[in-house]
């Protein structure tokens, strides 16, 4: 009986461990919308809390394609005229990541502001 | 706008022609004919075609990222046939009497897919200014002299590969089949990263202060080995694993093929 207890224990353990694991990708991902509008992004700055992941909603108002870039992201990805786009970011360190839509890189230019939670409060 | 169709086409041909450049090079010193490169070409301008036609319900595939997704297949796709190439290899250079018709068509299918998958961002570029006048022929002659560029540092690798002495040759081919399959594997890796099918913490290092992603170097090493200034564990993880992977399989090619002259001995 006791050894089925600390079966029971141990696996109970795994399954808490193996929960922690993949709880970060269940917790609620704050979303933010960016829209692409004359080839220019709007809001051109976009601030988000540091050390969470966020889900960016793009979208296309323009009816040329577009392609989301940034090098400090790390992201790319193409946003075909009137649609839009889904891209994860971060979690990322307090500071800022410039991104451009590559298609229009003279006028399509924008900013990740990350900050600091107890920074955003202010 | 003209400058800007030459960055876009030089960037999505780059990798494609260093792909085929380091190909063709190892398919002369295998002895192999080059007739599969003109078939590559066009299956991959077929493939390239279909998806491009296609992307727009790709991308609304999995909650708006089959974009990610489909890539990534593509991108782990050719990887995988890249660790088949660098099995083949060593097998095909220890008999010049096989058949070289599997490593011919390995090699013919990793081009297509790159083709497919680039090919395809040219073509919605392109098509995008296509009903635009005014900058139509700017792009057009953009993409022209972009692509015409990639081309030709697709020879100029190709001829320097060539010009190694005999005993470099191969391997020099065979280390950069390695780099450039696991650059390929780290992109994937990154996409499904971009598309959260992957938890990532934040980049482990971040070099674009010495060399960056944007810079004319930084484009190369991206195209050629997949370089990356701020790259996240898992991604780390990915390219070194795929190197040991095509290593691997390298040396498995090797010993499952040993030398007529090591019987001798």
């Amino acid at each position: 009986m006791k050894q089925i207890m600390r079966i029971g224990k141990f696996r109970l353990s795994v399954m808490a461990f193996l929960i922690l694991l993949v709880a970060p990708s269940y917790a609620a991902t704050p979303e933010f919308e960016i829209e692409i509008l004359n080839h220019l992004f709007l809001p051109d700055t976009l601030t988000i809390p540091a050390g969470v992941k966020v889900k960016l909603v793009i979208y296309n108002r323009d009816a040329t394609p577009e392609e989301f870039e940034s090098y400090e992201l790390n992201r790319e990805k193409v946003i075909l005229g009137g649609r839009k786009a889904i891209v994860f970011i971060g979690p990322l360190a307090p500071g800022e990541y410039p991104f451009f839509g590559e298609f229009n890189p003279q006028t399509a230019l924008g900013t990740i502001l990350v900050v600091a939670e107890a920074d955003a409060a202010k | 706008m003209l400058l800007n169709s030459v960055v876009i086409i030089l960037r999505e041909v780059l990798e494609a022609a260093l792909l085929m450049s380091v190909f063709l090079a190892s398919a002369r010193f295998l002895q192999t004919r080059n007739r599969w490169a003109i078939s590559a070409l066009v299956a991959g301008a077929i493939g390239a075609a279909t998806y491009g036609f296609f992307l727009e319900p790709v991308s609304d595939l999995f909650d708006g990222v089959g974009q990610e997704v489909c890539n990534a297949i593509l991108q782990y796709g050719a990887f995988t046939l890249l660790a088949a190439v660098a099995f083949q290899i060593p097998r095909r250079s220890n008999n010049l009497e096989s058949s070289p018709t599997i490593i011919v068509a390995l090699m013919a299918l990793t081009v297509m897919l790159a083709i497919t998958r680039e090919g395809a961002e040219i073509l919605v570029y392109v098509s995008g200014f296509w009903n635009a006048s005014d900058f139509f022929s700017a792009v057009a002659l953009g993409s022209i002299i972009g692509a015409c560029i990639g081309f030709s540092v697709g020879v100029l690798i190709y001829y320097l590969l060539l010009a190694q002495p005999i005993m470099w040759a191969l391997p020099t081919s065979v280390l950069l089949i390695h780099l450039i399959a696991a650059g390929m594997a780290s992109q994937a890796t990154r996409l499904l990263i971009q598309a959260d099918w992957i938890s990532a913490a934040g980049p482990i290092w971040d070099t674009s202060s010495i060399l960056s992603e944007q810079s004319l170097t930084g484009q190369l090493l991206y195209a050629l080995v997949g370089y990356e200034a701020s790259p996240s564990g898992i991604e780390v993880f990915a390219y070194v694993g795929s190197v040991l992977v095509v290593a691997t399989a390298f040396v498995a090619g090797k010993f499952s093929s040993q030398p007529a002259r090591d019987e001798m001995e």
